[in-house]
């Protein structure tokens, strides 16, 4: 089941850094700054993926 | 046949066969091709079934919105994870994937057990890396446009795997994998970000339309190479110390 559900979501890192990009999407849409988001999110997701990529300390 | 939709559901599809197809082998070795193979089809089997109800769900006329949304999410989840391993790897923090040394391990672990548990290793083995075929099947499929074109890519890499396989009799470790799942791995998180914006943001939200997900894929290909490079240093500079 552990296997599984690590298929489906990843680590806690993973799940984190994918829940904070939809509350910055959500944020965004909903302040009214819709086009910068097509900009800004891009940029936060590579931002998340450098967080993954880099060695846990 | 949508060749932007089969694409990246072959190169996907390649590299999970190619993990499953090193499980199979090793079993094959301590229960024999027949029974592993038995394993393998029931796994493909669980597998059809499942696309085939998300199909039917997605034909529902469910809120194309909400699918995009969850479809979305479920793509970032698999999407960031794939890029980042990648890039880290490419930087040289993260050993690269051995199918020879996973051959090696799943051997090892079997040597130890019974027939039914090294049954359940292949059943299992091709479940997990097939559900990830599957993602992406259903996730290319959305609307129910796509359908044809990702099912045809996830099952032209599993005959061409199988056959190679079969071929070759090794782990197929030549593929060289990091590169397939650096170049998907972009591909994946610029259809998640494209979907999971739009359906919260609306139609209208991307400056493009779907010719931004052209930019995306750009954007985070030249992203990933910048990172991957910004990273290596670091480990010299650790050794150095």
């Amino acid at each position: 089941m552990k296997a599984f559900l690590t298929t489906l979501f990843g680590d806690l890192r993973n799940c984190r850094v994918v829940a904070a990009l939809l509350a910055s999407e959500a944020a965004m849409v909903h302040s009214g700054l819709t086009s910068e988001a097509a900009f800004a999110v891009p940029l936060l997701t590579l931002a998340g993926i450098f967080w993954l990529a880099r060695p846990i300390r | 046949m949508s060749w932007t939709i089969f694409a990246p559901a072959f190169l996907t599809a390649a590299v999970e066969w190619v993990e499953a197809f090193t499980i199979v082998l090793a079993v094959s070795l301590t229960i024999g091709w027949r029974a592993a193979l038995g394993a393998a089809a029931t796994a493909l089997g669980t597998l059809a079934a499942l696309t085939a109800a998300t199909g039917g769900v997605l034909q529902l006329g469910v809120g194309i919105e909400w699918m995009q949304f969850l479809i979305g999410v479920f793509l970032l989840l698999f999407g960031v994870r794939w890029l980042a391993k990648a890039i880290a790897r490419r930087a040289g923090l993260k050993a690269l994937r051995d199918e020879d040394e996973e051959f090696a391990t799943t051997q090892a672990r079997l040597s130890s057990g019974d027939g039914r548990a090294a049954w359940l290793i292949a059943y299992k083995g091709v479940l997990l890396e097939g559900l990830e075929v599957w993602l992406v099947v259903v996730a290319l499929s959305i609307g129910g446009a796509g359908w044809v074109s990702s099912v045809s890519g996830a099952l032209a890499a599993l005959v061409m795997v199988a056959l190679a396989g079969a071929y070759l009799r090794s782990p197929l470790s030549r593929v060289p994998e990091n590169t397939i799942k650096f170049g998907v791995g972009a591909m994946i998180v610029s259809f998640g970000t494209f979907w999971s914006l739009e359906a919260i943001g609306g139609p209208d939200i991307w400056p493009m339309a779907d010719w931004s997900l052209i930019g995306l894929v750009a954007f985070y290909v030249i992203g990933g190479l910048v990172l991957s490079t910004a990273l290596r240093p670091r480990i010299l500079r650790g050794v150095a110390t």
